[in-house]
């Protein structure tokens, strides 16, 4: 076989893309640490514009915003997404063509259009009402939006996994239906509730466009700060945020990978 | 049972309190809302932006390029970019997920999750923030830059940011691990004992891996594209950071419709373009996913 | 429940009365339930029709096996005694009690299921004692019970063990002990060792058996494979689409089956049209005129295969015709042959005792007793 002079070849390939896919990112956090403000020349090492990061209150506020919006938006969509993975999946046996086409509507559904609908429905409804003015509660309500999708079909696909058996055992073992519910369904689905939450969380955290289009002056999120910075001019005080959030990113691949190591060598 | 209630009711009722929660929730903040969009392009364009009645289709006439001073080319090219930029970087896409995705599965089991790892990490940092890093990279007086300058591709002192190009790279970057996740799983469920026989059939190694490989893989491939192409068309954030005024795409268009309060109609009116090239997107490609990948259905 | 009183003063009374000859001192008696079925019937959809006005008396204590092909309707009757399925028409009484309408976390009914169903989540001895905890029952009599039945199935090791360790014959013995464990006055058994390997299966074909006489729990069990149901049941019910074919031991079953359909499903092969009867002798086209014991009825009579005796020192002076080998089987403990009578195919055992074998082509004399003819209808 030609296989050799191939694969050194693909090799190629793959180490071309893997400097095209970090070198942004190593770029960003090379520069956080640049002790001159310029994006073509490193002078030397500096922490200054961490110090700036931390002391400056905006940011520090803005990352709150970030992490409320998050918690409180993923713990309501990962409670009605799972309701509503958990009804597809019991009557999966009925025509339910409509409520699947509705649950990949927020998925399809380009992030701008989805953004605006939201931000002009907020404004007509402020105007007539003169409630959900723009501020966290109207990005809690799109966040939730567009995360209720994903946990829905990561819960029902857990459920399609399960053997259903499984749901008679309990009856048959005298679990009535809210034993059943908080002895066998909920612990059963448990990991899967733990990564739906964790993916609208990451889904939240990372959502730059339709947070942008229902935020109010009062609700500024990181992306939000960092996009408004951008705007103003490149500083180096964003290559530190930027490192940090990829940072907190890096930590979560090495969990991850931890994570499936662990639950592959569980299972030899 | 017991209760006394009909065993169909029942049923009906469970599915209710199950499904409505989050159907309500998505028809009340997002159906609903979209409806209030698609019936204001329809309306007549207010002083201060706003929507208002009579209803016509002003609009549409806008976006086709009809305004004060005759029709002008602008929002066309700007559609024409849109579509341009989305076959452009799904083809590169392609062209480098494929021999990528083949690669992995070629490479020793306990390495492919941490390849797979290595190619999705980067697209878990804030879009903001890896089209920041191109900015970072691009701009005028950066090593890349100099280069570009020395042979001959851009002039002197100016940066390959902002331009249509940086755009093109934007999207390539943001996308590439949407395809490598499903193309890798086609691969990795492929019979390679096929390539081999077909080597046996075909003269040349390529006529095989195109009669054997080829085929097996288009499910992936489709499903790489519907979740490239489309959100590459309404992309927002890469061409307003990477590209100048002139490489706007309709997202662009139609966010500075409403960012800046000018014609929140006009704005509408490309909302249901994108909304309508998303659809088409999604037909076309079950179309033909059904006559390639035997019916399996894409899943996101 | 009442039994662990029972269990305190007279440890062995009931489990004797019910089964003398495999009570063990040891028998942890249970109240055993009778079940009665009355026109009971359920369709999925206007043509599948699973059962068709099934009547059916379980006895207390007894091993009773619901035989028959895929699709019969054994299943669909397993589950509308575990209340898993509701019936369209018809009644369930178990134990004296009416439980048509009855939920399934409401029957003192437990089932081993096919599957096992074992709760990955939980470690094995919260699978066991997953019943007991929805019954409510506490924590230091919950362990007590829990390990009792451990004791009891023998699981040794096995009870701190993860679910997804287990080989499929552990799964299977966990699935037992869960249920047990719940001391239910019926025990349902739907197909548990058709996942496990030949080996596996026979041995714990007898440990089932076994569990059920010293329990003295009423078992219904189903099955496909007729030998499994021989060996295990006190009493077999055969299905087919939908109805009961026949009820009875495994010997009358299989001696005496009542029409084509069970004998065939029992593994008859020497099923012949009976043209004309006269008193106690049968006209067939095959072998002529045949006398048998009883008066026939019924258009069928039916040879075993054992029942042949072949050589040329055969013993009955009826019966006799002459067939020969068309192909020959050596099974160890007997040996099959496949004989062509009259142009017809005739399946023959004899028992392995050191005789002379018979080759391909051989023309054999053989011979039925009349006793051993059985006629049944079509």
């Amino acid at each position: 076989m030609r296989g050799g002079s191939m694969r050194r070849s693909l090799a190629v390939v793959w180490w071309v893309v893997m400097v095209f896919l970090y070198l942004p990112l190593g770029v960003v956090v090379l520069y956080s640490f640049n002790s001159v403000n310029s994006a073509a020349t490193f002078a030397h090492f500096s922490l200054r514009w961490y110090h700036r990061l931390f002391s400056n209150p905006q940011i520090i506020e803005a990352f709150w915003h970030s992490l409320l919006l998050a918690l409180i938006s993923s713990m309501i969509a990962v409670v009605l997404g799972t309701l509503i993975g958990y009804g597809m999946y019991r009557h999966r046996g009925r025509r339910l063509g409509w409520l699947i086409a509705l649950i990949y509507l927020p998925i399809v559904m380009p992030d701008i259009v989805f953004g605006i609908s939201e931000m002009t429905f907020f404004v007509r409804f402020n105007q007539l009402t003169g409630l959900l003015g723009p501020g966290l509660g109207t990005m809690i309500i799109a966040h939730v939006t567009f995360e209720i999708p994903f946990v829905a079909l990561i819960v029902y696909s857990r459920f399609v996994g399960m053997d259903a058996t499984l749901f008679e055992a309990s009856k048959d073992l005298y679990a009535g239906p809210v034993r059943r519910v908080c002895h066998f369904i909920i612990p059963a689905i448990k990991p899967a509730l733990i990564s739906a939450f964790f993916l609208s969380f990451t889904l939240s955290i990372d959502d730059f466009v339709i947070s942008f289009f229902t935020s109010g002056p009062e609700s500024t999120t990181l992306p939000i700060y960092i996009w408004g910075a951008i705007r103003k001019g490149v500083s180096p005080e964003i290559n530190a945020i930027a490192t940090l959030m990829i940072g907190a990113v890096a930590i979560a691949a090495l969990l991850s990978l931890a994570l499936s190591r662990r639950r592959s060598a569980s299972r030899q | 049972m017991s209760s006394g209630v009909p065993r169909a009711l029942r049923e009906t009722r469970h599915l209710l309190w199950t499904t409505l929660p989050a159907a309500l929730w998505i028809v009340i903040f997002l159906i609903l809302p979209s409806l209030y969009l698609v019936s204001m392009a329809f309306m007549t364009n207010g002083p201060y932006g706003q929507p208002q009645l009579p209803l016509s289709l002003e609009a549409f006439h806008q976006l086709a390029g009809f305004g004060f001073l005759g029709w002008s080319p602008g929002n066309l090219y700007t559609l024409l970019r849109s579509l341009w930029q989305t076959v452009l970087s799904t083809t590169m896409v392609v062209v480098l997920a494929y021999p990528l995705a083949y690669y992995i599965t070629t490479c020793r089991q306990k390495w492919r999750p941490i390849m797979l790892l290595a190619v999705v990490v980067p697209s878990w940092t804030n879009q903001v923030i890896r089209a920041f890093g191109w900015m970072n990279l691009l701009a005028p007086d950066t090593w890349l830059s100099e280069l570009a300058v020395r042979l001959g591709f851009i002039p002197e002192h100016l940066g390959l940011f902002p331009s249509s190009f940086a755009v093109t790279l934007g999207l390539i970057y943001n996308f590439l691990p949407f395809m490598v996740l499903p193309l890798y799983a086609a691969f990795e469920k492929l019979d390679m004992s096929l390539l081999e026989a077909a080597r046996d059939l075909y003269a040349s190694p390529v006529r095989a891996f195109l009669a054997a490989v080829v085929p097996q893989t288009l499910p992936g491939l489709l499903a790489g594209i519907v979740l490239v192409a489309i959100p590459a068309f309404g992309m927002y954030v890469i061409p307003e950071l990477l590209g100048g005024g002139r490489s706007m795409m309709i997202g662009n268009l139609v966010a500075a419709q409403f960012a800046e309060g000018s014609n929140w109609p006009l704005g509408a009116a490309g909302s249901i373009l994108m909304l309508i090239a998303t659809l088409v997107g999604i037909v076309l490609l079950r179309r033909l996913g059904r006559r390639f990948g035997g019916g399996e259905e894409v899943v996101i | 429940m009442t039994q662990t009183t029972a269990q305190a003063d007279s440890p062995d009374t009931r489990g004797t009365s019910t089964t003398p000859e495999y009570a063990a001192p040891d028998a942890v008696p249970r109240d055993a339930s009778s079940i009665s079925l009355r026109r009971l019937r359920k369709s999925f959809g206007a043509d599948a029709v699973a059962l068709d006005g099934v009547d059916l008396d379980i006895r207390p204590g007894e091993f009773f096996t619901l035989l028959g092909p895929s699709g019969c309707g054994k299943t669909t009757l397993l589950r509308l005694l575990a209340g898993l399925e509701l019936a369209d028409d018809g009644h369930v009484e178990i134990g004296g009690r009416d439980v048509t309408e009855v939920p399934p976390h409401k029957r003192s009914v437990n089932t081993v299921f096919q599957s096992y169903a074992l709760f990955t989540h939980l470690s094995v001895r919260d699978n066991i004692a997953f019943g007991l905890r929805m019954r409510g029952v506490g924590g230091s009599e919950r362990q007590r019970r829990v390990s009792e039945i451990a004791d009891f199935i023998k699981l040794g090791g096995l009870i701190d063990r993860r679910v997804d360790q287990l080989s499929g014959g552990q799964r299977q013995r966990i699935a037992l002990a869960r249920a047990l464990v719940c001391e239910p006055d019926v025990l349902l058994l739907d197909e548990p060792l058709s996942a496990l390997d030949a080996g596996l299966r026979s041995q714990l074909q007898v440990e089932l058996q076994r569990i059920q006489k010293r329990l003295g729990m009423t078992f219904v069990f189903v099955t496909h494979d007729q030998q499994e149901a021989m060996v295990m049941s006190d009493r077999i019910a055969v299905l087919n689409d939908g109805r009961i074919q026949q009820i009875g031991t495994p010997r009358e079953i299989y001696e005496k089956p009542v029409n084509r359909f069970v004998a065939s499903f029992m593994g008859h092969e020497n099923l012949f049209d009976i043209e004309s009867r006269e008193g106690d002798c049968i006209d067939t086209a095959a072998l002529g005129r045949l006398k048998v014991e009883t008066p026939p009825h019924g258009e069928l009579v039916m040879i075993r295969p054992e029942a042949l005796e072949l050589g040329s020192e055969v013993s009955s002076e009826f019966n006799r015709f002459e067939g020969e080998v068309r192909e020959f089987f050596y099974r160890g403990s007997h040996i099959e042959y496949r004989l062509e009578v009259n142009g017809m195919r005739m399946k023959a055992l004899s028992s392995n005792q050191g005789q002379r074998l018979f080759r391909i082509g051989d023309r054999v004399p053989m011979c039925v007793w009349p006793e051993d003819l059985v006629t049944l209808a079509r």
